[in-house]
């Protein structure tokens, strides 16, 4: 085992090496050395176009075709009657605003909250759900095979578009840049919608309880405050590591093939394992849809909890 | 002994685990009893019972990525 580890590690490292390396590059974004559209700096800001900036744009695009525009066409009529792909979001934005923001936020601010929660809702999903689907390594697949363009060896970087696409079909909710972002944004809703119901001041006195003895406020005012920063780093958090985790998951044990054929030296190894591995991943894959719809669905209930708290101030 | 981290990486992760389902496995056990006995109820059970589950789980997610904060980066 030690000799053909050696042997393996004088030609370009062990497969083992390689596993983890290949399964971060697969979740993570691309290089900023090499972005797959180098674009010049403004005002200090890196404008160039990352695979997950690429896959940004895709949901974009996606969501304003298949919910924006559907929408706005179906206002512009005279008499509104939902049909076909219209009944769906009809249902979707019914159960948004019915289920999730009605409850928590209460009737009268229903309708000012409700289009953020949605966007929140259909863009979540949209991303969430791309992520699941392997459409670069289909266009990697043709590259190499059909196009014949070689992967570069590791540690050279790869200047071919597609190829500095693979180790894609990334989940944009995956990046923590991504999440942290729409975190802000339930952040700073919190405190326009607790200075809208309340005034600015009274939303600031209302973060702690009224009427306790003063030496409770001394523990209670920093915890309040810590509570207002946590709440969106949950958010942060909880959204970008479960997109990465079935990833990694999946990936995980895809690779078993790979290390299972390199341990026993034998390519019959790797094909026994992958009886079992891959329909293990195919069953996480389905695991993963379910988590697709929760996770879209806890980010919109929690952001709409976090508001109406600011609202609905109990104490 | 530079490895002494990953050791505590996996005795870590496995208490999150331990703790994460302690507390979904008591959420549910009693959601489930409660709609046992009062069936109509079933509705309010489980959206009191939905968010204490999103925030327990965000805490378990919370310490699965210190936990591999601490192997990244050491």
């Amino acid at each position: 085992m030690s000799t053909a580890a050696e042997q393996s590690h004088t030609a370009g490292g062990s497969v083992l090496d390689q596993v983890g390396e290949n399964i971060i590059r697969h979740v993570s974004n691309s290089s900023l050395d090499h972005p797959l559209i180098q674009l010049p700096n403004i005002w200090g800001i890196d404008l160039s176009v990352s695979k997950h900036v690429l896959m940004l744009w895709i949901v974009a695009v996606l969501v304003a075709c298949s919910v924006i525009i559907p929408i706005r066409k179906y206002l512009q009529q005279d008499k509104p009657q939902p049909k076909g792909w219209m009944n769906v979001i009809e249902a979707v934005v019914k159960f948004i605003r019915d289920s999730i923001v009605k409850p928590n936020i209460g009737p009268k601010f229903t309708d000012t909250w409700a289009p953020m929660i949605l966007t929140f809702f259909f863009f979540i999903l949209f991303a969430n759900g791309i992520g699941l689907l392997p459409i670069f390594d289909i266009l990697g697949a043709f590259n190499r095979f059909i196009l014949d363009i070689p992967a570069a060896p590791p540690g050279v970087e790869d200047h071919n578009f597609i190829n500095s696409l693979l180790h894609g079909g990334a989940t944009v909710t995956g990046n923590f840049n991504v999440t942290a972002a729409l975190a802000m944004i339930t952040f700073f809703a919190i405190m326009v919608a607790g200075s809208r119901a309340h005034g600015f001041i009274n939303h600031w006195k209302n973060l702690a309880p009224h009427g306790l003895a003063w030496p409770v406020y001394i523990i209670l005012i920093p915890i309040e405050i810590i509570g207002m920063f946590v709440k969106p780093f949950a958010l942060t958090m909880r959204l970008a590591a479960n997109m990465t985790g079935g990833h990694i998951a999946i990936l995980a044990i895809l690779s078993f093939m790979a290390i299972f054929a390199e341990m026993f030296h034998s390519t019959m190894a790797g094909m026994g394992v992958a009886l079992f591995s891959v329909p293990l991943a195919a069953a996480i894959s389905g695991l993963e849809i379910i988590v697709v719809l929760v996770q879209t669905y806890v980010f919109t209930l929690l952001s709409a909890v976090f508001i109406g708290m600011a609202i609905n101030v109990h104490h | 002994m530079e490895n002494l981290h990953l050791f505590g990486v996996g005795i870590g992760l496995g208490l999150i685990v331990i703790g994460a389902g302690i507390g979904i496995g008591r959420l549910a056990a009693s959601a489930a009893e409660g709609i046992a006995r009062q069936p109509e109820a079933s509705d309010k059970i489980t959206a009191a019972v939905n968010l204490p589950l999103f925030l327990l789980e965000g805490v378990a997610i919370l310490g699965e990525v210190f936990a591999l904060l601490i192997v990244l980066m050491k």
